[in-house]
């Protein structure tokens, strides 16, 4: 085989391998982008009606459910949301979101012991969110509330779960 | 008539040649149990290929239809409970039996040279065994898949940096939902199998290429204790299949897969368990905590895979006498015990009973609600269908009395209903009415 042949040779091959490389990469950019992009999309939650806030007793955890109107993917539905509530002394509302910031389980208030405890791995927390033990890296997450004409409006926010710091999901 | 065809094929693309290549493969030092496990692997996967086809024939991978189409599936289509038990307990086996195939390699030292590659995709289908597990998990979008993918999704938190975009790629945006689960659905049903299928192919292929191991002591492998791979050491793999086999099959029918109430959101007092083969990494959650949680949720396994991922590049000692490597044999067989300890750790766990606010009664009248299907007819806060009147405010309306009688002759109280009769036991009847007061 002579010097010209091989580079001709040398020339094929390496056409047959940029152009699978090439076809390689603009297929699997789109195909990994359709995938992976819809799944980033960030979460614009508006204020929801949590209930009246008339008659709370102050340090008296209560459940509070609501609805929200959220987008899964194709579909817009109604999504039931439940959340904590707490009167505290100083007349402020504080509204905790339901899923233990562990790893999302949900918790309950335990009126007896005054804590709140998660079912999963044993957190728990006091009335303020502060972690008593267990798990949890950080302290319940309170959400972003309002109060109009005695009424608790609620921004449901996600949050990451099992690391220290309070992130937006 | 049969060896007409043969013959007649064996004339243009050769078979004969090509059957004979495969089934005189030699099994060096001969034919032995402790080689059936692959093949048994193998014939599990095929199994599960067949019945998870099957079930996906009635199966809705939408969370509005998923746990419908699984109780269609469990309750009224016909063997559609003993298909699913199948497909439930075939993964069960599966990974038991991987477990032992992957410590049977090892003991034997078949992962040294020339065999590092076939090891290497050993642990590359252990790895997509367990993606299998977990989103397999999912699917029947009852109370025990939703809230284990809750945990297990969120553990992919707790990596460091990525922690949070990992989350969302995995779940398909920061909440579960219909992208979750298709995103589950598509990875177990296409992405999955079709990798396995390719990477098993290949595990075997290189196999064949590096010549298996056989026996540890290199003088028993000469080539006159040699066995064909056809008939000596497929029966042996034949007759443990079959044993399998029936021990899934009979299982399935004794032992059908549960199902648990729909995936409720806000259920605060529902206390998940993982599936048994993942209770050791439950375990480990609950040794580490507070800011040593990084290390059961990902430096542990980090290490685990690297250490397999490794292994025959580590130890590069050709010996595979069991009395020349015994301080390696020893930290595999720590290891080992230290799984199965986890594992029946977590089995074990006391289950922390978070005690309710809603006063119990509530809670199982809730869990009635839903097992009964009332849901079908009734709506409350718009969910629910539009047979039936709109349970929302129905609380404040009726008496408790009401509420009993009602239920157990709709038609008495309300003549015209097309309400069936509600046939429960007296407790759960006042507990069902405690739910529909609590709803105002």
């Amino acid at each position: 085989m002579d010097m010209q042949s091989l580079s001709r040779r040398g020339f094929m091959i390496r056409t047959i391998a940029g152009i699978f490389a090439f076809i390689g990469a603009a297929l699997f950019a789109p195909l990994g982008g359709f995938g992976i992009l819809p799944a980033l999309k960030k979460r614009t939650p508006s204020w929801s009606d949590a209930g009246s806030i008339v008659g709370l007793a102050a340090d008296q955890p209560q459940e509070r459910r609501f609805f929200e109107t959220v987008k899964s993917g194709w579909q817009s539905e109604k999504q039931e949301r439940a959340i904590w509530i707490v009167r505290r002394s100083d007349n402020s509302v504080a509204a905790y979101s339901s899923n233990c910031p562990h790893l999302g389980c949900g918790y309950r208030w335990a009126a007896a012991e005054q804590r709140f405890a998660c079912p999963c791995h044993g957190s728990s927390f006091d009335i303020n969110g502060k972690v008593l033990g267990g798990p949890a890296p950080r302290p319940l997450d309170t959400l972003p509330t309002r109060i109009e004409n005695d009424r608790l409006l609620v921004r449901y926010e996600v949050y990451q779960l099992g690391i220290a710091n309070k992130v937006l999901a | 008539m049969f060896k007409y065809v043969i013959d007649w094929m064996d004339e243009r693309i050769r078979v004969r040649t090509l059957w004979e290549t495969a089934a005189n493969r030699p099994i060096p030092g001969g034919a032995s149990w402790f080689y059936v496990l692959g093949s048994t692997l193998l014939f599990i996967f095929v199994m599960q290929l067949l019945s998870g086809i099957m079930l996906a024939m009635y199966y809705a991978p939408t969370p509005d239809h998923a746990y419908a189409s699984i109780k269609y599936i469990q309750n009224e289509a016909p063997l559609g409970s003993l298909v699913r038990g199948m497909h439930h307990w075939g993964a069960s086996f599966m990974m038991v039996l991987i477990a032992f195939h992957l410590v049977r390699v090892f003991v034997f030292g078949s992962y040294k040279k020339p065999r590092e590659l076939v090891w290497l995709l050993g642990v590359c289908l252990i790895g997509i065994v367990f993606g299998f597990a977990f989103t397999g998990y999912l699917l029947p979008w009852d109370q025990k898949a939703y809230w284990a993918t809750v945990v297990g999704t969120s553990v992919a938190g707790t990596v460091p940096i990525v922690g949070g975009l990992l989350v969302n790629i995995l779940r398909g945006g920061s909440e579960l939902g219909n992208l979750t689960l298709s995103r589950f659905f598509v990875i177990h049903t296409y992405i999955l199998p079709w990798s396995l299928a390719l990477l098993a192919g290949l595990h075997v292929f290189l196999l064949e290429r590096a010549g298996a191991g056989g026996k540890r002591d290199p003088l028993q492998n000469t080539p006159d204790k040699a066995e064909p791979l056809f008939p000596n050491q497929i029966y042996k793999d034949s007759i443990f299949i079959l044993l399998v086999f029936l021990a899934i099959a009979a299982l399935a029918v004794l032992a059908p897969a549960g199902l648990e109430p729909q995936a409720d959101p806000t259920d605060s007092s529902y206390t998940p368990r993982p599936e048994w083969y993942f209770y050791f990494v439950f375990q480990l959650l609950r040794i580490f905590e507070g800011p040593f949680e990084v290390i059961g949720t990902v430096v542990l396994p980090a290490i685990a895979g690297l250490a397999l991922i490794l292994l025959p590049f580590l130890d590069r000692n050709p010996e595979r006498q069991l009395s020349k490597r015994i301080a390696l044999l020893s930290i595999g067989g720590m290891i080992v015990t230290g799984v199965i300890v986890l594992t029946i750790m977590g089995a074990r766990a006391p289950v922390v009973q978070a005690p309710s606010a809603d006063s119990s009664s509530v809670l199982a009248g809730r869990l009635l609600y839903g097992k009964n299907s009332c849901g079908a007819c009734h709506s409350i806060h718009a969910k629910g269908g539009v047979i039936g009147p709109d349970l929302t405010h129905v609380g404040g309306k009726r008496s408790r009395d009401w509420f009993v009688r009602h239920f157990k002759d709709p038609q008495a109280l309300s003549p015209g209903s097309i309400m069936p009769k509600v046939m429960l036991p007296e407790n759960e009847l006042n507990e069902l009415t405690d739910y529909m007061q609590s709803l105002k």
